[in-house]
């Protein structure tokens, strides 16, 4: 019995040892994690609960130059469940009702977008206030189910503004792989193309946080004491040099049967756009919702491109409007002067084996420069480009700011191609093609392309006295703390013309509306004379493209607009009228010396 | 009839404290933020914790004979309880566990628990053979097996190792050399080792260098080394057999971040309600993890770490010592009794309670495997408060009773 005592004894002390240690052991765990780890715990812990929920600002509103809204936000509501509320039997039923849809939808579609028991569940997105109110109002007939407040951009006025405004959308992951500082959050939306794009970090503002306090399963428990709400910083609104009333105009008198085109109005005394249109055009506002994979698939199949912004993304031959380059070139190149008289026109002249031909088939007969201009005698550019050459045709081409971008805001626009003999050699191989082409590109066809807004930039510049400033979009930045940023008008280059070349060149442009022989003669008006230039673009794909593109008044030029009508024929028939229009409505309304025809205009209305 | 003043009181008063603190905690881990109250919970347990003192008070005044002469019958009994909760078991996570007799969910298993401290205190204290007869091993593993496998059938791995760590306390405690004990664990490291062939090769050629130093019986001698190799030959077997979930929790307890949504997202969770208590705690009612749901199970089996998120390093320390405190009474009452079923019925208690107490509080910060043990007089649950003031109840007796018998 002793050695049993004994034996208990030692095995009792290894038990009470064993307590020891399983104690040490617990409270060295618990001290390393308490104490040790605990700042790393806290911030776990912390995370844990604390949902970060972002506010989302104003966006900027976009105004045109009068202060008419081109963009905007507008409420819009989203009606949602939340699980954890409903009442099977009812809600599905009245929410199937309220909405229109089948209460089997209703619930397929809560099940579907559902998070949590608590998170709601949205069911229908962009209600009007009518079905919101109704809510509202018998909010205890429809059990479990809310609504949320979102904002969604509008753009009120139908006008093709899609060109310019672009729209805007969820930023992608390759945006925010791309520009890891602009403050880009998955879900933010951002603009995708245009003035919403290119403005985006103004007009978005900076998102202010809201720190929730919520439980394991997503039940809201309030807001968060341990952080203070950040609050947002609205978007600036901006003010664009677009005159909406011009861009309505042109919308609505541009021939709906000619399917396609582009049309651009610059002031040429800054650079400021008046009007940017393209046509088709779309409607931005079908961006500011999820698009219907549908919608979407017959947008991108669309035949006539309605996505493309022609006045920046789509290249032309420039046809006879370029004969003024090519006259500047040589006037300036010493090759000719205005009185030059070269070989008469018979309808077309041979050059090696070949003939070329005029548009005008009769033949315009012996022509000076300025006539020539004034009739857009081919042959008689086809020498003044055979004197020139290509490479010192490419050389004035460039300084004329073809060939590069004009530099506008927004992105999209294409360079334009202005021939060099190495663009021809890399064309067609080294030697392998004829100095003939120089003879096309002269009178703006064969290789020559350019954007309608180069054009345009090109006759500001005429009109201008040679200096082009730098087209633009943007004419104020309304910050949101009041101060107002004006953009000032940016001289972009001027062209490689002395004055007394800009003198004559100006004097050939009156000459095609004020002339007796002028190809734009039709566009004559009483009280100021309009400078102008048409130009008919080869197309090899069906009828050729029509051009015009003029400003007035010609002594004191306030607009120049450009027009090109896809298939339109020629210039003079399909785009100089509406060019004539567009420069009329401008005028009579912004240069208060022509104010008085409004009237006259009015009157002779039925 | 024990009179008041001889019940150890101080034991008592420690057990007590638990039960109210376990109380408090339960208001606390179903504490609503947002409406300011807390379930039923806490109120219940509190009207279980006035029964389990009353069953404790009636414990306490039963001869201890008839305890010792009941304890083949009561094992029975809770076999039968044990293979009807495998029928008619009330589910709520997939594992039958409790059988609802109207307000109370008995948990059979805790009635097994109690019965087989018994049955095995009293086998042990009165049978002849020496401590290291195959024949007394054998007998006293049946004894425990048989209850421990319809647990084990739940499924309820954490009652199961109850189970097995009370019959190698009890072995060792009535005398068995602790080396046999080695012997007899064997097998399952066989079952480890023989995950690659060649840990296995070289556990074996040690195992027969032992035996050859030790020098059991011949029978004991074979029993072991065919274990081995059974065991080693079945270690693929075993593991298939496994439930997905109790290979996850072995998995998870070697690796608790490999999957941090399921179940190891208890013990990540329960850590962080750990950690962030820091020194002094978040405050009662202040701990995130518990009051916003973070916490899985945190009025059950993760109480402490309401308690320790709540309380922090200081509060955690005191409930460790109050555990060790009653363990290390545990063990002085069982080394003074003069009668081996009283000494076994003392050792035997205070080992469940050392057992749970460590297994759960380790659980709590990743220190011992997620096994589903409730913390003793803390974790919500009638019957597991009723078995554990039983188990002091026991004590209590063997401490007044300590001379008889």
């Amino acid at each position: 019995m002793q050695t049993h005592r004994v034996d208990r004894d030692l095995r009792a002390k290894i038990g009470m040892g064993l307590l020891g240690l399983a104690v040490v052991a617990l409270l060295i765990g618990l001290f390393y994690h308490q104490i040790i780890l605990h700042n790393d715990y806290e911030v776990q812990s912390e995370s844990n609960r604390i949902r970060v929920q972002p506010i989302i600002p104003k966006r900027g509103v976009i105004y045109d130059r009068h202060y008419n809204i081109i963009a905007d936000n507008m409420l819009s509501f989203t009606v949602s469940v939340v699980p954890f509320e409903v009442k099977k039997d009812i809600t599905y039923k009245k929410l199937g009702e309220l909405l229109g849809m089948d209460p089997a939808a209703v619930q397929k579609k809560a099940k579907a977008n559902f998070a949590s028991e608590f998170i709601p569940s949205p069911i229908k997105r962009g209600l009007g206030i009518e079905e919101v109110s109704l809510l509202e109002e018998q909010g205890d007939a429809y059990p479990g189910i809310t609504y949320s407040v979102e904002s969604v951009r509008r753009y009120p006025v139908d006008a093709s503004v899609e060109s310019f405004i672009g729209y805007i959308g969820e930023v992608s992951p390759e945006e925010i792989a791309a520009d890891p500082d602009k403050g880009y959050r998955p879900g933010m939306l951002v603009g995708k193309k245009g003035i919403e794009k290119a403005y985006d970090q103004l007009l978005r503002g900076i998102e202010g946080t809201n720190y929730i306090e919520v439980s394991a399963r997503g039940k809201i428990i309030g807001p968060y004491r341990g952080k203070d709400r950040v609050a947002p910083v609205p978007g600036a609104d901006l003010n664009l040099a677009i005159d909406l009333d011009l861009q309505r105009f042109i919308v609505e008198n541009f021939d709906t049967n000619r399917c396609c085109g582009a049309v651009v109005a610059m002031d040429p005394r800054n650079g400021e756009i008046l009007a940017l249109v393209s046509f088709p055009g779309m409607d931005p506002n079908i961006f500011s919702r999820p698009i219907p994979t549908e919608l979407w698939q017959g947008i991108i199949g669309d035949s006539l491109h309605p996505l493309m912004n022609r006045p920046i993304a789509a290249l032309y031959t420039p046809g006879s409007t370029a004969k003024l380059l090519t006259a500047g070139a040589a006037l300036e190149a010493g090759k000719i002067t205005e009185n030059t008289y070269l070989r008469p026109c018979y309808g077309g002249m041979q050059f090696g084996n070949r003939f070329f031909r005029c548009w005008e088939e009769r033949g315009h007969g012996r022509l000076n420069m300025l006539h020539a201009i004034e009739h857009s005698c081919n042959v008689y550019f086809y020498q003044v480009g055979q004197m020139l050459g290509v490479d010192t045709w490419h050389d004035y081409a460039t300084k004329c700011g073809f060939g590069r971008k004009t530099g506008l805001e927004i992105v999209g626009e294409f360079d334009g191609i202005a021939p060099s003999s190495a663009y021809l050699d890399r064309l067609y191989g080294k030697k392998r093609w004829s100095p003939l082409l120089a003879i096309n590109i002269a009178i703006g066809q064969g290789e020559f392309s350019v954007t309608p807004l180069q054009l345009t930039q090109f006759y500001c510049g005429l009109a201008n006295n040679g200096l082009v400033y730098k087209p633009h979009l943007l004419r104020e930045i309304r910050h949101p703390d009041g101060s107002v940023v004006r953009v000032a008008p940016q001289l972009s280059f001027k062209l490689p013309f002395s004055q007394p070349t800009l003198a004559k060149l100006n004097e050939a442009l009156k000459l095609v509306v004020q002339g007796e022989g002028g190809t734009a003669r039709g566009r004559r008006q009483k009280e100021y004379d309009i400078s102008g230039k048409t130009g008919t673009a080869q197309n090899p794909h069906g009828n050729d493209h029509a051009w015009f593109v003029a400003f007035a008044p010609s002594e004191d030029p306030r607009i120049c607009v450009t027009a090109i009508v896809e298939n339109g024929g020629h210039g003079s028939e399909a785009a100089a009228p509406i060019v004539g229009k567009i420069i009329h409505h401008f005028l009579i309304n912004n240069v208060p010396q022509f104010a008085h025809l409004k009237k006259e205009v009015a009157s002779t209305r039925p | 009839m024990i009179a008041l003043r001889h019940i150890n009181l101080r034991l008592v008063a420690a057990a007590l404290f638990l039960s109210l603190l376990g109380v408090m905690l339960i208001y606390s881990a179903r504490y609503d933020a947002i409406s300011g109250t807390s379930s039923t919970h806490f109120a219940r347990q509190f009207l279980w914790l006035l029964m389990a003192l009353g069953l404790f008070y009636a414990f306490i005044n039963t001869p201890l004979r008839l305890i010792d002469f009941s304890a083949y019958p009561l094992l029975g009994f809770s076999i039968i309880l044990l293979i009807v909760v495998l029928f008619f078991g009330y589910s709520k996570t997939g594992a039958a566990r409790a059988l609802a007799l109207g307000p109370l969910n008995l948990t059979p298993s805790d009635v097994g628990k109690i019965a087989v401290l018994i049955a095995l205190s009293r086998f042990l204290a009165y049978t002849k053979r020496p401590p290291e007869s195959i024949w007394r091993l054998a007998i006293s593993g049946l004894l425990v097996g048989i209850p421990a496998i319809f647990v084990m059938r739940q499924p309820d791995l954490g009652s199961s190792l109850v189970f097995v760590a009370l019959l190698f306390s009890m072995w060792y405690w009535s005398g068995l050399n602790p080396l046999y004990l080695i012997l007899i664990i064997s097998p399952l490291v066989s079952l480890l080792a023989a995950f690659h062939w060649v840990t296995w090769v070289i556990y074996l050629t040690l195992l027969v260098l032992f035996l050859l130093f030790l020098r059991p019986g011949l029978l004991f001698g074979i029993v072991t080394v065919v274990a081995n190799l059974a065991f080693g030959i079945i270690t693929p077997f075993f593991w298939n057999s496994l439930a997905e979930y109790q290979k996850l929790r072995i998995l998870i307890f070697l690796d608790p971040g490999r999957d941090p949504n399921k179940a190891g997202y208890q013990i990540i969770q329960s850590k962080i309600a750990v950690g962030s208590g820091g020194i002094i705690g978040k405050g009662y009612l202040g701990g995130s993890q518990s009051q916003l749901e973070f916490l899985p199970e945190r009025h059950t089996d993760f109480i402490f770490s309401v308690l320790a998120e709540e309380f922090g390093f200081i509060g955690a320390m005191v409930v460790v010592g109050v555990f060790a405190y009653i363990v290390y009474k545990g063990i002085n009452i069982a080394l003074r009794c003069r009668s081996k079923f009283t000494s076994n019925l003392a050792w035997g208690a205070t080992t469940i309670i050392f057992f749970q107490f460590f297994i759960n509080i380790g659980m709590t910060f990743g220190l011992t495997p997620v096994t589903g043990v409730p913390l003793p007089f803390l974790s919500y649950g009638g019957t597991s408060l009723i078995f554990f003031w039983s188990l002091i109840g026991l004590l209590v007796l063997a401490d007044y009773y300590w001379t008889e018998y």
